[in-house]
């Protein structure tokens, strides 16, 4: 090969790739990977027996009955999780947004507590509502609640940041207020993106709900957990086949939602048609329906005796164990979570990317689809059989579920990608497989880094709570204290959870911007 | 300007949400007087103990007049911290949870009655593995316990390990908690953990159920006896309930065939008093073992 022939890079991506293997090696360690278990002839065996017990799926009256009552709390308590979130994103989010000021000044104090009621995962707060309110459902709608609310906040603020401010400006220099400026001026431009991010999150509101149910906040998930701890493969087959059903459903039904947004409004005088009033009265029956229900004592809450055993329980997380032991084991937690987290992002990735490039995607998106409709805490379970209990079962689990999602991403993102180098390269003879790597990816690649680094910003707060099953890192850490009442340490351990998916976070605007 | 259908709906929304949120606020609450509101820590899968419970609770609506509502849970702490607040008013109790409940209710919880076998309880060590024949040999292995807050799947055993110079974070190779003394037992069996403990009462129940191999899963060890589980009140409880209650559990008798079901469905010969010093033991141990600050 002649000297011109060379990759003029090649150095640069040697050194990136040996920096990348150097500061990926000690995480894998930390993550116990061990590829070698997988095909263990005796875990082969277990993981067998455990996956043919789901044949044949149970099937009794009773249990059907049971199944019945729980898929509908579920739907419950994401419809009335969303309410509640909804609630306190607007004012939130009006507080928080730059959007219909003379100067952009941001909300820090908003800001911050948006930050945190987003990075404390809704798992913890459901697992912290359940000892304060009591049994069932409630805790799961003020979990939801609260996170969604503020990740409902921010995403409005954004949006209404991101459209032209042009209207708003030209009315407030007429002199409207900020509030009249932002709904005349902003909403109607910013109205389809927002109802189409808020039905997205409701869809995510129900796989939600079904995570929290496995600390006891009712729905599919309670029963998802007993039959799982149980090793009852018929049981854990239905109410899998149960919540995928209703997982599929409201995908569509939100695709549908979100497909209506992009028709232009009818002509007419009227602005009610039958569809948006229609619309509007499910969606008022459903939040009723599911708020009665569920039969939230909102009241029971608001007493002054309730006030107090809040008060005397919420005090008792402060202040935090900060002792030089707790936090060297909290350290460790800490370590094991951001290798659960990294492995599993990567290991989903280079699955994801194989699973997106077959040409023929009907086998593929089922498969995909398949493996992001199981939740992670689910496949855990199934993981911590294969591999037994550990982070490498957490890390399997989380890439398991997220090569389902990011490679319907990928698929999409190869799909979008701009054809003409690929094809120019096929052309002047290329093989296949060249003309994908030199011409398609390079065009997909800013797109899928980016993909895989939100999915990332997510696996974070997810490995930080799939310990609950005992999958290691921090969650793991904190089933315990708080199940000692221990609020002390429960609260560093919390504590490191906010501020270990905040640097995430940061790490990973970081390195988008330095990708782009 | 252009006005989405679907802005209306989220402005609706709004609204609606406020209704709803009133609406909901009209249901009772606090417990009516003539509902006697009952749970149990989840050692046994919680359809199980619900099955367990039916026949009890009826028997307790008889003797007391009162509505019997039982509210199964799959977190022992969520059972202490409604017994706390005042949102159950009996509980079946394990020994460490009825500390951490007295703990909890500033010494008010009281204790009503025990099975004639939890007055001397143990814990079984087993395991799959040939090589492991005492707890010495569990060093450098995984080893599994039930729920944290377990007394017979994780604090009495974890005290006796202490006590025999183990201290499973540093000894062992990996500690997990499976939640309940059945699931430890599937752990073992299919060798997630290299030895586990549980309940000397679950474990016999699976082998008499078939529901263990116990050609490869044997039991290697087991603790001295200690105090365990038991039926508590929160202590502001009608003083009258409480005696009801109290006389109704020691009444059962197993010469009664109606009693007889209950009794085994407790896995109880019958019931006896108990009390509060009864558990003074297992506070010691908790401390000792470092699961009570």
């Amino acid at each position: 090969m002649s000297r011109i022939d060379r990759d003029p890079a090649a150095r640069s991506r040697l050194i990136g790739a040996l920096a990348t293997l150097v500061i990926l090696w000690p995480l894998f360690q930390a993550a116990e990977v061990k590829p070698g278990v997988l095909f263990d002839p005796g875990n082969l065996k277990v993981i067998g027996n455990f996956l043919a017990g789901f044949l044949p799926p149970e099937t009794g009256a009773e249990f059907m009955g049971y199944l019945a009552k729980a898929t509908l709390e579920t739907l419950a308590i994401a419809t009335a999780g969303m309410a509640l979130a909804f609630l306190i994103a607007v004012p939130m989010g009006y507080l928080a947004t730059g959007a219909g000021r003379e100067k952009a000044t941001l909300n820090p104090i908003t800001r911050s507590l948006l930050t945190i009621l987003r990075g404390i995962p809704e798992l913890v707060w459901a697992l912290v509502f359940v000892r304060v309110f009591g049994l069932g459902p409630a805790a799961g709608v003020l979990a939801l609640g609260l996170t969604y609310g503020g990740m409902l906040a921010k995403v409005y603020a954004e949006i209404l940041e991101s459209v032209d401010a042009a209207p708003a400006r030209a009315l407030r220099h007429n002199g409207a207020g900020r509030p009249l400026a932002i709904l005349y001026g902003l909403i109607p431009q910013a109205s389809k993106e927002l109802a189409s991010y808020t039905v997205y999150r409701w869809e995510c509101a129900i796989r939600a709900s079904v995570v929290m149910g496995f600390v006891g906040a009712g729905g599919l998930g309670q029963l998802m957990d007993q039959a799982m701890k149980m090793l009852n493969g018929g049981e854990a087959a239905t109410i899998l086949l149960a919540f995928m059903v209703l997982v599929f459903a409201a995908d569509g039904f939100s695709g549908w939602l979100r497909r209506a947004l992009d028709t232009p409004p009818a002509n007419r005088a009227s602005p009610f048609g039958w569809r948006s009033g229609g619309l509007g009265l499910v969606l008022v029956v459903s939040i009723v329906a599911s708020f009665s229900y569920l039969e939230i004592g909102l009241k029971s809450l608001l007493t002054v005796e309730a006030a107090h055993s809040i008060g005397e329980f919420v005090a008792g997380f402060f202040p935090p164990d900060l002792s030089a032991e707790w936090l060297a084991k909290v350290g460790k937690g800490i370590w094991e979570t951001l290798a659960i987290s990294v492995v599993g992002t990567l290991l989903a990735a280079v699955a994801g990317l194989l699973l997106a490039l077959p040409k023929w995607r009907a086998p593929f998106s089922f498969l995909l689809n398949t493996l992001r409709s199981v939740p992670e805490l689910v496949w855990a379970t199934i993981t911590a059989l294969a591999v037994g209990l550990g982070p490498f079962a957490g890390a399997l689990a989380l890439a398991l579920h997220t090569t389902g999602v990011l490679g319907r991403l990928y698929a999409e993102a190869l799909d979008n990608a701009p054809p003409a180098p690929g094809q120019a390269l096929h052309l002047v003879g290329a093989p296949g497989g060249f003309a994908f790597l030199y011409g398609t990816l390079p065009g997909a690649a800013p797109q899928l880094i980016a993909y895989t680094l939100y999915r990332w910003e997510m696996n974070i707060r997810m490995a930080a709570i799939l310990g609950f099953v005992g999958a290691g890192g921090l969650g793991q850490l904190l089933y315990f204290e708080l199940s000692l009442f221990h609020h002390a340490q429960a609260s560093t351990v919390i504590i490191a959870m906010l501020l270990l998916s905040i640097a995430v976070d940061q790490a990973s605007a970081r390195l988008r911007r330095w990708m782009a | 300007m252009s006005f989405s259908p679907l802005r209306r709906v989220a402005l609706k929304a709004a609204v609606a949400c406020a209704f709803a949120a009133s609406l909901a606020g009209g249901l009772p609450a606090f417990a009516d007087e003539a509902i006697l509101r009952v749970s149990a820590i989840p050692d046994e899968a919680p359809t199980e103990l619900q099955r367990k419970f039916a026949p009890l609770g009826k028997y307790l609506e008889a003797q007391t007049g009162m509505k019997v509502v039982f509210t199964p849970v799959t977190d022992y702490a969520a059972v202490v911290e409604s017994l706390a607040t005042k949102k159950i008013d009996l509980a079946w109790l394990g020994g460490f949870t009825f500390v951490q409940a007295k703990i909890r209710t500033n010494g008010t919880a009281i204790p009503i009655a025990q099975r004639e076998e939890d007055a001397r309880f143990t814990s079984k060590f087993i395991t799959a593995d040939p090589n492991i024949k005492t707890v010495a040999d569990l060093k450098g292995k995984t080893f599994a316990f039930g729920a944290p807050s377990s007394t017979s799947g994780s604090l009495m055993p974890r005290f006796f390990l202490q006590q025999a110079g183990l201290n499973p974070e540093k000894d062992f190779k990996n500690v997990a908690y499976s939640g309940a003394h059945d699931a430890t037992v599937a752990f073992v069996a299919a060798g997630k953990a290299e030895a586990g403990v549980l309940n000397a009462s679950v474990w016999d129940k699976l082998v008499e159920a078939k529901k263990v191999d116990t050609d490869k899963v044997r039991v290697f060890s087991t603790t001295p006896p200690y105090f365990d589980y038991n039926w508590t009140v929160r202590g502001d409880l009608d003083p009258v309930i409480i005696k009801k209650l109290t006389d109704a559990f020691l009444k059962l008798d197993p010469a009664n065939p109606e009693h007889k079901e209950i009794l085994a469905l407790q896995r109880a010969a019958r019931f006896i008093p108990t009390k509060k010093e009864n558990y003074d033991g297992i506070e010691k141990a908790a401390h000792a073992a470092g699961l009570l600050k």
